[in-house]
């Protein structure tokens, strides 16, 4: 167990906030312009602009999905974000020719100088531009690609063009046609063949400008039999207005791959974060989505698996959080396209306060598969009377010999857990946190253990005041 | 309805020259009933053209279910015919009778409303048209043990009738109800479109059999509105094995404390038939307990869907509420669509859902393969072994002995 008055933990974690010069800018609201400007700026070829363009118009045709999400998506006003800032710099190579008042924003931020040297290679990204960039040698000699969507498309088109945008194609939903159309930032990474990363390559975002949307693109391409894991945490800071995050993030795991994607999502909560994830899996390869999210005040994101080749596995790990004024929609997809694929969705909430966690869910086996095979599982716990959950899965199942299982519970922490544990001298909070932490302990032991050690003390942060 | 007999009358189906020739010929009928059907008739015209991309129908052939303009009203007089009235306590009776005899009592039928679980159309259209279907009522405290029978049967070919069938229950009385739909031939492709509405007062309790035996080539729409009271219960059984497509919609609202609602169905499918199952338990009150069962079966190319949600309210503390799909594929052809949901606002509950879709286990064929039994007749055990878990729910014998009968005899065909 965890005691969560061991640590030092800062409340006001995501207060943080410098003012930063920007260097470009393309004002505020969405048009053919603003987008022109971007693609401009980013001196991109010229396909890249028709690409911005024409997602920008199936942007602009297709409605919001209010038939079946939240209405709470109508509140978000287009015309006053900003869709692209940074600073005229390039991605630095050397923490030396970080400018310090960046420094500083990590140090506020609390990530020491040691984790940072530890870890395999930060692409931190500070607002839209890659400010901050260091590439472990070793990665370069094994050949692994890891730099940012414009550097991708510019130096490695061979590599990077023939996926951009395949998994998820610009018109699959309005969040990602947006993305398409304005993205900067985020990753793009290619593994060679046979090349196993023993650690995991990690990014940081950051958002630091009013009504600022972010809007990273990630494209990981896993060549065959290669393995990597990929690790996204988020803080932002807190914002009167407002901020839209819609990333897409594609993976491609070729012929017998590995490729685990963690995300942390602790955005403030006046941020929409609608995202796009998807994986495609081909013969024999892995993928798992470990998906954890704690803040933000909508959350829309549905990471899934296209299993393309035979045997192919698919896996979403997913924890959600609601406190109040909060809405977790998260859930999973799982598309079986080839015989003897298998996927496993595991699937755990918590609502807390006013807060609403919802488990929307798609597997689809059609009829000329074999052999195929699902399990899901959605557990959610009520923290307060007023606290709400729903499961919305979606299954069709068609085919020989292929099998799916789902499975939902809903339950509360019950009166006698808590009172067992008062008498044995915890506070109703401490006893609650512990509950908490005892619900979700199988799913977070799957994360790195830096990663698990930060989850159970936010999940000791978000309980605080929940009780009595 | 008998003018519309012509087939070169020009009023087409669901227009309003329609509306008005069938205003028309109801013009002896009260002032009341009048009213109510053309609120209904405007609701239609007004959601004629709405709801495309609703989530109540995804997976749904939605076009299956369309009501084609070249349809007409059937001018059989005796589709709905009921078992004699054995008990002087209740009121057993046809709906068409009771509009001709006994109107008043059927007054408050303007205040019913729909499951209103995607199909809002064809609602309305069957409030506005209906003219057939039957009314029970007991009185306080009754217990009726021998079973009120109704038979429905499908019209005739490219004809479309229209029920509304009512069920209510006052506090303390018991009775059962048993439901056919048949057909006279195989061949006639007739529509039933039904609405059944079930009140239950405090303390009553009720167990309804619906047997839907109808030939594969008619349309079915029902629309199930169930309202339980104080510590009321309610057994509804469906048991489905004909009709060429089947939209369901059932809805059971639990508005008072410690009601109870218990909803078996099972579909065994065979060529292309479709069922197309849309279910809501509704936890109104607290202390409420409601438990769903939804069992398919599918042979060749059927296909079954199965969209169900729990909601429980924020009032409804002490919730116990159970939700389970379970499908059988027996064809790489059959389709099998779940939506199991839950919407919960209260945190006093015990909640749950499964769904599962599988063929038959390897290990339990293989069981009865060494010991002699073929293969056809192996699988034909499993899968009557898989439903009897929803036959055995209803409780009377001979009506098991009936089901098992019928349900033997289509996998024999």
């Amino acid at each position: 167990m965890i005691q969560s008055t061991e640590f030092d933990i800062d409340t006001e974690k995501g207060n943080f906030r410098f003012d930063t010069d920007y260097a470009f800018d393309a004002g505020v609201g969405l048009n053919a312009d603003v987008v022109r400007y971007i693609s401009n700026v980013k001196e991109e070829k010229e396909w890249i602009l028709d690409f911005r363009l024409k997602a920008l118009e199936t942007f602009l045709k297709k409605p919001l999905p209010t038939h079946w999400a939240t209405e709470d998506l109508k509140n978000i006003n287009f015309d006053v974000i900003r869709y692209y800032l940074a600073k005229g710099q390039k991605p630095s190579r050397s923490w030396d020719d970080v400018p310090d008042d960046v420094k500083n924003t990590f140090e506020r931020l609390g990530i020491p100088e040691q984790e940072r040297k530890f870890l395999a290679g930060v692409e931190a990204q500070f607002d839209s531009e890659a400010a901050y960039s260091n590439m472990k040698e070793g990665l370069e000699k094994e050949g692994v690609i890891f730099v940012s969507p414009t550097e991708g498309l510019r130096d490695h088109p061979e590599i990077f063009k023939k996926w951009f945008g395949k998994v998820i194609p610009t018109s699959d939903n309005k969040f990602s046609a947006l993305n398409s159309a304005v993205f900067s930032g985020g990753s793009f990474i290619y593994i060679p063949p046979g090349v196993k990363l023993k650690q995991p390559l990690q990014a940081y975002f950051r958002i630091n400008a009013e009504n600022f949307g972010q809007f990273e693109r990630t494209l990981i391409i896993a060549d065959e039999g290669s393995e990597v894991t990929y690790m996204e945490g988020c803080t932002a800071p807190k914002f009167e207005t407002s901020t839209l995050h819609s990333a897409v993030v594609e993976l491609v795991a070729l012929k017998g791959s590995k490729v685990q994607y963690i995300t942390v999502q602790n955005w403030s909560n006046n941020v929409y974060n609608l995202v796009t994830k998807r994986a495609m899996a081909e013969e024999e390869a892995e993928v798992r989505w470990i998906d954890c999210n704690i803040g933000s005040r909508l959350t829309m994101k549905y990471p899934g698996v296209i299993l393309r080749g035979r045997k192919a596995r698919g896996e979403v790990l997913s924890i959600a959080l609601s406190n109040s004024g909060q809405h977790q929609d998260t859930g999973a997809k799982m598309v079986h396209a080839a015989d003897e694929t298998t996927s496993n969705i595991i699937a755990k909430s918590i609502s807390i306060g006013t807060g609403r966690s919802s488990y929307r869910g798609l597997v689809r086996m059609p009829k000329h598969l074999k052999n195929c095979k699902n399990n899901t599982e959605c557990d959610a716990l009520l923290i307060n009377s007023e606290s709400q959950t729903d499961t919305y899965p979606a299954i069709t199942v068609q085919g020989e010999g292929n099998s799916v299982q789902h499975e939902a519970t809903v339950s509360k922490v019950s009166a006698d857990q808590i009172f067992y544990m008062q008498q044995r001298g915890l506070s109703e909070g401490e006893a609650m946190s512990l509950c908490v932490n005892g619900f979700v302990n199988d799913l977070i032991r799957e994360f790195p253990m830096e990663y698990s050690v930060e989850l159970k003390r936010l999940i000791d942060m978000e309980m605080e005041g929940s009780v009595g | 309805m008998q003018t519309l007999q012509d087939p070169s009358s020009e009023s087409l189906f669901g227009t309003d020259q329609f509306f008005s020739d069938f205003a028309g010929d109801h013009s002896w009928e009260p002032g009341w009933l009048a009213d109510h059907r053309s609120e209904a008739w405007e609701k239609f015209i007004k959601h004629k053209n709405s709801g495309f991309k609703d989530e109540n129908w995804r997976f749904s052939p939605k076009h299956l279910f369309n009501l084609d303009n070249t349809l007409r009203l059937s001018s059989s007089k005796d589709l709905v015919q009921l078992s004699a009235l054995k008990s002087n306590k209740a009121l057993f009776q046809n709906l068409d009778k009771m509009i001709l005899d006994s109107p008043d009592i059927l007054s408050n039928i303007t205040e019913h409303v729909g499951p209103n679980l995607g199909a809002i159309q064809t609602y309305h259209l069957t409030t506005a048209l209906a003219d057939n279907g039957f009314y029970l009522s007991t009185p306080k405290g009754a217990e009726i043990s021998e079973p009120f029978i109704v038979e429905h049967r499908t019209p005739e070919h490219e004809r479309i009738t229209f029920e509304r069938n009512i069920i209510h229950l006052a506090p303390f009385s018991s009775a059962m109800v048993i439901e056919f739909i048949n057909s006279d031939d195989t061949t006639s492709q007739g529509s039933v479109s039904s609405t059944l509405n079930i009140t239950l007062e405090e303390g009553a309790k009720l167990v309804r059999v619906l047997v839907q035996n109808a030939n594969t080539s008619s349309t079915l729409h029902q629309f199930e509105n169930f309202s339980l009271g104080k510590n009321s219960s309610l057994r509804n059984v469906t048991i489905h094995t004909g009709s060429s497509q089947c939209r369901s919609e059932t809805k059971g609202d639990m508005t008072d404390k410690g009601a109870f609602f218990e909803n078996f169905s099972l579909f065994l499918g065979s060529g292309n038939q479709l069922f197309d199952q849309r279910t809501r338990q509704v936890h109104s009150a607290s202390d409420c307990t409601s438990n769903l069962l939804s069992k398919n079966a599918l042979n060749d190319q059927s296909k079954s869907i199965f969209s169900g949600l729990i909601k429980v309210e924020e009032v409804a503390s002490n919730t116990n509420a159970y939700q389970t799909n379970r499908n059988l594929l027996l064809c790489s052809e059959a389709e099998a669509d779940s939506l199991p949901g839950l919407e919960i606002l209260a945190n006093e509950v015990k909640c749950s859902h499964g769904a599962t879709t599988s063929k038959i286990e390897e290990q339990e064929l293989f069981y009865l393969l060494s010991r002699g039994i073929p293969q056809r007749s192996a699988e034909k055990l499993i899968s009557l072994g898989f439903l009897e878990e929803v036959i055995e729910k209803v409780n009377n014998q001979d009506l098991i002995e009936k089901i098992r009968a019928m349900i033997e005899t289509k996998f024999y065909s």
